[in-house]
């Protein structure tokens, strides 16, 4: 396998709304700047279809006092989904989220709706309305033709899989070609990682069509994986999360959908609409994500999504929206299917459990290592962290490179020497163990011990298993071709992050939003202002609490 | 399951397996080369279903989404309350 020597400033991982902004910014500032993906630059990542949310802080609608609306914010499903970040992160985040809806509607990203601001959805009637509606069909391709412009560098089909450094500080990449025989060698002065949520980790909706997730099959927590073995430190490993939307055929955009979320007796399931809504939506599954599983679960299902009584106009506006956010394949669906939502109540329901967990990163975008930064899914969420802290993390990837302490790439031979070897050995083995199979038997464990319910004796056992199971992968796991070789590379990412979902959740011991420990049945306040922060000390995970900071 | 290639339709321009990023269609042998090389769906079920090989396609119909039974939204027949 021959091995490619590609140099920059600033290597970006993931060429997703964080990955391209990141480049856009960096590119810029003057750095040379890479952009790796392992798919197709424009057309991947979980925003690729659009989006039409955007969290952002206006004052002209919210009014002079941001800290009052971030508050407001909190009561939200962002309260939670915030939990791990000091507030000088989501203070940054609202900041610099006007300067970043003007630069997108100066691109061509519609950020207004027949010329002016426009809210709605994902808010409490009479409170606050959190989220800008924003068109974001094109967003990927828009932002692709920007980091164009600016010179930055895109590479795509290649998977950069480990970092390469040491002591503190990050020097480069190694990557796979997903297609060709051939090992790429990043020398990069700093790097962004923007490899977006992990998928996988967890038995989705179908298991067996795998790539019916909310988010694409190839987010698997890469960057997470690459910065815990480089030493950088992960926040909130322990924790879960889960989605709502319709059934079976899983899909964001449940905020978009303007009607009353109802049982079989026409009821609504929760205080907030009554009727059709097309301000508010119906944040009834916001508040308890949980709940349509339990009402499920009960007897009390199914629950409904109920558009009759909207008017003609509504209808219209909330298809328009589903169309921007990268709902037209489900609208195909329907429409092929003879499904009309006014005359026919569609299911929604709970999704599975998935992992969250993130890069712990500062208000700047730097991780705990020197030169290493991240942005997206892996260290905040959503479109609007992704695009804030791709923009802010490159401006001080750029401030490092700038600086002389920044050093040059110094060799790492023995390391890329030691991946192209394992590279190696998973393309010649003549038998062995496939990726899919290697990659079920992970997400049953996970599931069955790391999953809603979780106890010392479950999450001991488990981790056992994962320990025995990741050594026979490591062992057998073999690749057919190009494509598999990258599932396997991926799947070997999933196994180290799922011994640290099980060394924090141990440690966690409480309970505590989805993480809900059967021996530690409370919450305990004294925990409130603590995070739970994981890294790798001599190659063996280790949880520690520390002050979650201001 | 998806997509599926109508063959008469398709010319062989190989934009589906530029823009798809989980590359279902890995494994097409020299595509955009002639229109006599058509892309394959080699991995289907990992396909997100997110319609972009549709729309990179030049040609109408030469390709679409057929969504798996296990995916067919679930609702009910008329309204609400008369359980």
């Amino acid at each position: 396998m021959k091995i490619e020597t590609v140099d920059a400033d600033v290597l970006c991982i993931g060429g997703g709304i964080a990955g391209l902004m990141a480049a856009i910014r960096a590119s810029e500032l003057g750095a040379r700047v890479v952009v790796v993906e392992k798919g197709s630059i424009g057309y991947s990542g979980a925003a690729r279809m659009g989006n039409d949310h955007f969290w952002a802080y206006v004052p002209e609608a919210h009014g002079p006092d941001m800290r009052a609306f971030i508050k407001e914010c909190m009561l939200t499903q962002l309260g939670p989904m915030c939990s791990t970040l000091s507030s000088r992160v989501v203070d940054t985040w609202m900041e610099r989220s006007l300067e970043i809806v003007k630069l997108w509607e100066e691109w061509g990203i519609e950020m207004k709706y027949q010329g002016q601001w426009e809210f709605a959805g994902h808010s409490f009637p009479g409170h606050a309305m959190t989220h800008l509606k924003y068109s974001g069909h094109n967003q990927n391709i828009v932002l692709l033709d920007e980091a164009r412009k600016r010179g930055a560098v895109a590479m795509d089909r290649v998977m950069a899989f480990e970092l390469l450094g040491g002591a503190g500080r990050v020097t480069g990449a190694l990557g796979i070609d997903t297609r060709e025989d051939r090992l790429v060698e990043f020398q990069a002065r700093s790097v962004i990682l923007c490899t977006g949520s992990t998928r996988r980790l967890f038995l989705g909706v179908t298991p067996a069509l795998i790539g019916n997730d909310t988010r694409p099959f190839t987010l698997t927590g890469d960057g997470r994986a690459m910065a815990y073995r480089l030493g950088a430190e992960l926040v909130g490993m322990e924790m879960l999360a889960r989605h709502v939307g319709n059934r079976y055929f899983v899909r964001s955009g449940q905020g978009t959908w303007i009607g009353v979320f109802r049982d079989p007796y026409g009821r609504p399931l929760g205080p907030y609409v009554a009727e059709p809504s097309r301000r508010y939506g119906d944040i009834t599954p916001e508040v308890d994500k949980s709940l349509f599983a339990r009402v499920m679960e009960s007897g009390g299902g199914p629950v409904y999504m109920d558009c009759s009584g909207i008017s003609d106009e509504d209808y219209e506006y909330m298809r328009h929206w589903l169309v921007q956010e990268g709902s037209a394949p489900l609208l195909n669906h329907l429409s092929e299917e003879g499904i009309d939502p006014r005359k026919h109540p569609i299911e929604f329901m709970s999704y599975n459990f998935a992992s969250i967990g993130y890069i712990r990163c500062n208000e700047k975008g730097e991780t705990s290592v020197r030169g290493l930064y991240s942005a997206g899914d892996e260290s905040t969420f959503g479109i609007s962290g992704a695009a804030i802290f791709g923009w802010v993390a490159a401006e001080n990837a750029a401030a490092y490179v700038g600086e002389s302490a920044a050093p040059a790439f110094d060799g790492e031979n023995a390391r890329t020497e030691e991946k192209k070897r394992l590279i190696e050995t998973l393309q010649n083995r003549m038998d062995g163990t496939d990726w899919k199979d290697a990659n079920i038997a992970l997400q049953q464990v996970m599931s069955d011990y790391a999953g809603p319910v979780r106890s010392a004796p479950m999450l001991e056992a488990g981790l056992s298993h994962v320990r025995r199971l990741r050594e026979k992968a490591r062992n057998t796991l073999r690749a057919e071709n190009r494509w598999e070789l990258t599932r396997c590379v991926e799947v070997l990412n999933l196994y180290d992050l799922a011994e640290l979902v099980f060394v924090a959740a141990l440690e966690r011991r409480e309970s505590r939003g989805f993480h809900q420990r059967a021996d530690y049945r409370m919450t305990d306040p004294l925990l409130n202002d603590q995070v739970l922060i994981v890294r790798n000390v001599d190659g063996k995970p280790t949880a520690t609490w520390r002050e979650k900071e201001r | 399951m998806p997509p599926v290639i109508d063959l008469n339709e398709c010319i062989g321009c190989g934009k589906c397996v530029d823009v798809c990023s989980e590359d279902v269609f890995f494994g097409t042998k020299d595509f955009g080369k002639s229109i006599e090389h058509k892309p394959v769906v080699t991995y289907p079920e990992v396909c997100w279903h997110c319609n972009l090989c549709v729309k990179a396609c030049p040609v109408a119909g030469a390709i679409r989404l057929r969504i798996p039974l296990a995916m067919s939204v679930a609702y009910k027949d008329g309204p609400l309350g008369n359980s």
